[in-house]
């Protein structure tokens, strides 16, 4: 019964795994100010991986954040949805090729939307939300067949 | 205290402050740097673009079968830095206004741009070179007289024939 409102409200957890910290300034923004409110899509962001629904990467995973990015993918219930945000996550960007990068995220999980950029335009942020949105509604429903 | 009800009656007659996107229309600053744009009629093939940019985001390479030059570029891994706008030298690549980004996985490497230019034959010898760009002529000439356009449809071999010829 509670599975038929929980998907109207899912619920955000981000995780930086070594960016450069400018994709995480765009993703508060998006959340905390009211200009680009994503709590218009019904979503929240949450400090436990364990409520998490939607899951926002960013940074290119550099080696001291491998075993952390790991750790807390697997404490994320399933189902679960994985946003790459930025370019670092999804090819590395202009990390590519460096030494201590061991990216992109989708080596580790099955990702489902890209958001590319460096930064990211918050209005971009919303689109991948929106996106994601949707196929977490798919997976619920799956999941419930199942 | 009569200040804050003069800022809250003014606020709420403003009404919200919320950008509508993504259920309606959003502003887009004119000099924000987008996805990137590409017009073959102006390049010249000179790949400084692929030389500047740092994220190797753009491919300048000869087509296989020798008919042109190929152009390609991965958006997901442009990092909208503006470099490649900002050194090309016919403006041929720019970034756009188009902040659409989000994109579903299988998109991941469909998400490119493939354009290109292709060759022309020289009129002497029927050699294969690249067109002449009439934005860097304009530049160049005062005005274009038939002369340069009988000039510019030479490859460079000829053409330093037929002006040692003229002397």
């Amino acid at each position: 019964m509670f599975s038929k409102f929980a998907t109207k409200s899912p619920w955000l957890f981000r995780i930086n795994t070594g960016s450069c910290n400018g994709c995480d300034v765009e993703l508060a923004t998006t959340a905390l100010i009211p200009r680009f409110d994503v709590e218009r899509l019904g979503c929240k962001y949450t400090g436990s991986p364990k409520h998490a629904d939607i899951v926002l990467v960013t940074g290119p995973i550099t080696v001291r954040s491998e075993d952390y990015l790991i750790r807390m993918l697997d404490e994320i219930p399933e189902p679960k949805v994985v946003v790459a945000i930025g370019i670092c996550p999804i090819s590395g960007g202009i990390y590519r090729d460096s030494y201590s990068i061991r990216g992109p995220l989708d080596k580790y999980v099955e990702v489902d939307v890209n958001v590319s950029g460096c930064p990211i335009r918050p209005q971009s942020i919303l689109d991948g939300v929106a996106q994601a949105i949707v196929i977490w509604k798919d997976k619920i429903k799956q999941f419930h067949e199942a | 205290m009569a200040g804050f009800f003069k800022i809250a009656i003014r606020n709420f007659i403003k009404g919200p402050t919320t950008d509508p996107y993504p259920f309606g229309e959003t502003f887009t600053p004119k000099k924000y740097r987008g996805i990137i744009a590409y017009s073959p009629d102006l390049c010249i093939g000179c790949s400084t673009c692929e030389y500047v940019c740092p994220s190797g985001a753009i491919k300048v390479v000869e087509k296989e079968d020798g008919s042109g030059i190929s152009f390609s570029f991965w958006l997901n891994t442009c990092s909208h830095c503006g470099n490649c706008g900002y050194y090309c030298p016919t403006d041929a690549v720019f970034n756009s206004n188009d902040f659409h980004t989000a994109r579903h996985q299988s998109e991941k490497y469909l998400a490119t741009i493939d354009d290109g230019i292709s060759f022309v034959q020289c009129s002497r010898c029927e050699q294969k070179m690249k067109p002449p760009v009439e934005a860097l002529l304009i530049r160049a000439y005062d005005e274009i007289t038939e002369e340069v356009r009988h000039q510019t449809s030479l490859c460079p071999a000829c053409r330093r024939l037929e002006q040692f010829e003229r002397m």
